[in-house]
């Protein structure tokens, strides 16, 4: 098993500071969603150097990524599945992270 | 090389893959996307194989997003960790041999410049320092004496990181690497020095601290390229397994170099600022009034 990044939706949509995406040295593997106002990740793409981790903790100060393992994780996104068609985003299940890592 | 080219012809278009037919259809071709934008569209690299927190990448992805005109641009390039990705983009990439990236880019600048006199073509070489500074650094320090037109770009990680750690000539003096157990011992050269000693109308120093930054000094680079002369960027991009920098301090570690000796520099010729200015006229009448 191996470790993702995951994004909070609930903190990161209640603001728009979009730096993770500009920080991650990986290629559309944080995306941002318009319609729900929320970056998260391609976890297929994810290489796991928590980049992300930091500016969101020291520079964003928003605290909302996460490493997450990868097995924690019920219907993430996948770039190789998914494709890159944000007009089928919403369409999506949602990510949810199981109970016994949330608690 | 033109729009027309990378668009799919209808008979073919079930057979290209998933990631070909997003990029024709929800690419950067054509719009200048922003670096706020990062997320929204679908970039010019694919995945590529290079390491997990590598600043280098990060580099080489703001840059994609800062040329002007991806269809339109052919990248130069030569061993090194930088051809790892920029071999995954949808870009022409040239992958010369070592020591001769600035004499190919010369004569596929010129040979373009003949062939498509209506359309500008812009050159972009991108390689380490090992490739342009020791190995390639006659005919780089040529090709700008030679007043080519064409954007060089130096991603300076201060060693040899491919082939596993030995010094280079932009090695800090006394760095301590595993091929060069006594550190090193003598100083880094001073490339910005010698790009001016040749004229070279656009030199930039910079890191990866401010990606926004990044593309804008890219753009410039590229467009000042077409019409003036050479343009040099010389850019910190980290190795964080030679220097053995943690993933997450990546950019904490630009940062701190950033304040330390590697602070952003811009030397811009009156030439090139008053070609600038021609283009976005608006953008700098804007500029002005603000800081007035």
């Amino acid at each position: 098993m191996y470790l993702v990044a995951h994004v909070d939706t609930s903190i990161c949509s209640e603001t728009a500071c979009k730096l993770c995406t500009q920080f991650c040295p990986e290629t559309n593997t944080i995306l941002y969603d318009n319609d729900k106002k929320t970056a998260f990740v391609a976890v297929d793409r994810c290489k796991a150097c928590e980049i992300c981790v930091s500016i969101c903790d020291t520079m964003a100060k928003h605290h909302a990524i996460k490493m997450i393992m990868i097995s924690d994780l019920e219907n993430p996104f996948e770039m190789s599945k998914a494709g890159f068609n944000p007009a089928k985003w919403k369409e999506l299940p949602e990510t949810v992270v199981l109970e016994k890592v949330a608690k | 090389m033109s729009m027309d080219n990378l668009k799919i012809s209808p008979a073919l278009e079930k057979y290209m893959t998933k990631e070909y037919r997003d990029l024709v259809e929800r690419g950067p071709y054509g719009k200048q996307k922003k670096v706020s934008e990062m997320g929204t569209f679908k970039e010019i690299i694919e995945e590529h194989p290079m390491c997990a927190g590598c600043a280098m990448t990060l580099f080489i992805r703001l840059t994609m997003i800062g040329l002007p005109n991806p269809e339109h641009t052919i990248l130069v390039g030569t061993a090194g960790c930088g051809r790892l990705a920029l071999s995954q983009t949808s870009i022409p990439f040239i992958y010369g041999n070592y020591g001769d990236t600035n004499a190919v880019a010369s004569g596929l600048k010129r040979g373009l410049e003949m062939r498509f006199p209506e359309q500008p073509k812009d050159v972009v070489v991108m390689a380490g320092d090992g490739g342009l500074a020791d190995i390639g650094f006659s005919t780089v320090l040529h090709s700008w004496f030679r007043k080519e037109k064409f954007t060089t770009i130096m991603l300076d990680n201060e060693v040899y990181g491919n082939t596993g750690g030995q010094e280079s000539g932009m090695t800090q003096r006394g760095a301590i690497l595993k091929m060069a157990p006594k550190g090193k011992k003598y100083e880094k050269m001073d490339m910005l020095g010698l790009a001016k000693t040749a004229n070279v109308p656009y030199i930039v120093r910079m890191t990866v601290t401010n990606p926004t930054r990044v593309a804008s000094v890219v753009r410039k680079a590229v467009l000042i390229a077409r019409e003036i002369g050479p343009t040099f960027i010389q850019a910190y991009t980290s190795c964080n397994i030679e220097y053995a920098i943690p993933t997450p301090k990546v950019i904490d570690d630009a940062k701190s170099l950033e304040a330390e000796r590697y602070g952003f520099q811009e030397f811009i010729s009156d030439e090139a600022k008053a070609f600038l200015e021609s283009i976005e006229p608006k953008k700098a009448k804007a500029t002005k009034s603000t800081e007035a």
